[in-house]
């Protein structure tokens, strides 16, 4: 039990500097991938993943809780509704513009398809990124055993629905 | 076909890593080895000529699994054992082989790798996508072409529901944590 209540989080100078160097490349290369989707291997689902690792890398090497007051949470749920509004806006603009639903062609100028595309490639990419970055948060602040079992008193914690209650954190 | 040394030792290192997954007594060697069975498709992938495959392998299977995995073990309590294999039913064993031999026995119908019989690449479906995917939308990649335009609808559908499944993720873990 004492086991699982030790943080898993050991500080060495080696991995933070390692993640400190690479962490501009590894999040230039998930957009890369995200951008250029288009043109090479790659795109939103692969680059948001690689930039969703970023965030884990970062965690790994200077802890879950530092990393977690950095990225703030609101914004990375921000990030999961603006990647769906962008790919259904893209949709209902070209629906507007009296083409179909996704119909790039419709919108004016050159190359306005590729663009759109690598628009839509952007917002899966902010969608997966922020699905991994918010998953690994709660479950990095989730099921504390011992603190969980002394909330409830040794049961799993249930409560009345729609009804949290705010005072105790178990985190 | 024979498999070229580089395919060859691909499988090798997959198949192994797969048995010791499935093997391994301890739950962090299984993490471990489940990791490098991930790193090790994901070459297999790029072998194939699968890049954009590979890549969402590498950076999922091996990589975020791999994180997530490992901190769900940490918060959880891990059995100190000092056996080193599992111990496995016989039926399990049995049901498992089944299983395999009925899977295996469908691999001689699909074509050889990069045989110009394939449907994939006979269909004219596959001819269409090739000529007219640039024209229409402008993408180099044809992979791209056919996620974003032509199947773009789907690929909505994919992003939303992989943007549900985190909500409700979210959601439902919010609540334990605050709990």
């Amino acid at each position: 039990m004492s086991d699982a209540r030790r943080s898993p989080y050991v500080e060495s100078t080696i991995i933070m500097t390692t993640v400190r160097v690479i962490a501009p490349f590894v999040m230039t290369y998930g957009l890369f991938v995200m951008f250029h989707g288009a043109k090479s291997p790659g795109g939103g689902f692969q680059g948001g993943a690689i930039v969703g690792a970023l965030v884990l890398m970062l965690a790994f090497a200077f802890g879950a809780d530092p990393t977690r007051e950095w990225v703030n949470q609101r914004v990375v749920v921000g990030l999961l509704v603006v990647g769906v509004a962008t790919f259904v806006g893209i949709g209902l603009a070209t629906m507007a513009l009296r083409g179909s639903f996704l119909e790039y062609a419709v919108i004016a100028g050159a190359k306005s398809s590729k663009y759109a595309i690598e628009l839509i490639e952007l917002g899966i990419g902010a969608i997966v990124s922020g699905v991994i970055t918010s998953l690994f948060f709660l479950i990095d602040a989730g099921f504390d055993v011992e603190a969980d079992a002394a909330d409830a008193g040794g049961e799993t914690p249930e409560e009345t629905p729609g009804e949290p209650s705010s005072g105790e954190v178990g985190s | 076909m024979a498999p070229t040394p580089v395919e060859a030792g691909l499988l090798v290192v997959i198949l192994g890593s797969a048995l010791a997954t499935a093997v391994l007594r301890d739950v962090l060697g299984s993490i471990i080895a489940f990791s490098a069975y991930s790193l090790g498709v994901a070459m297999l992938w790029v072998v194939l000529r699968a890049p954009d495959v590979g890549l969402t392998e590498a950076a999922v299977g091996a990589g975020v699994m791999t994180i997530l995995l490992l901190l769900t073990i940490a918060k959880t309590v891990r059995p100190s054992e000092d056996r080193v294999l599992a111990s496995f039913d016989p039926k399990t064993l049995v049901l498992v082989a089944a299983f395999v031999l009925a899977l295996g026995a469908t691999v001689p119908a699909l074509p050889a790798v990069g045989s110009p019989d394939a449907p994939v690449v006979s269909s004219e479906v596959s001819q269409y996508y090739l000529d007219h995917a640039y024209k229409d939308t402008g993408v180099e990649n044809v992979v791209t072409a056919v996620l974003a335009a032509y199947r773009g609808f789907d690929t909505l559908g994919e992003a939303v529901v992989v943007f549900t499944a985190g909500v409700a993720v979210v959601a439902v873990l919010k609540r334990e944590v605050t709990a």
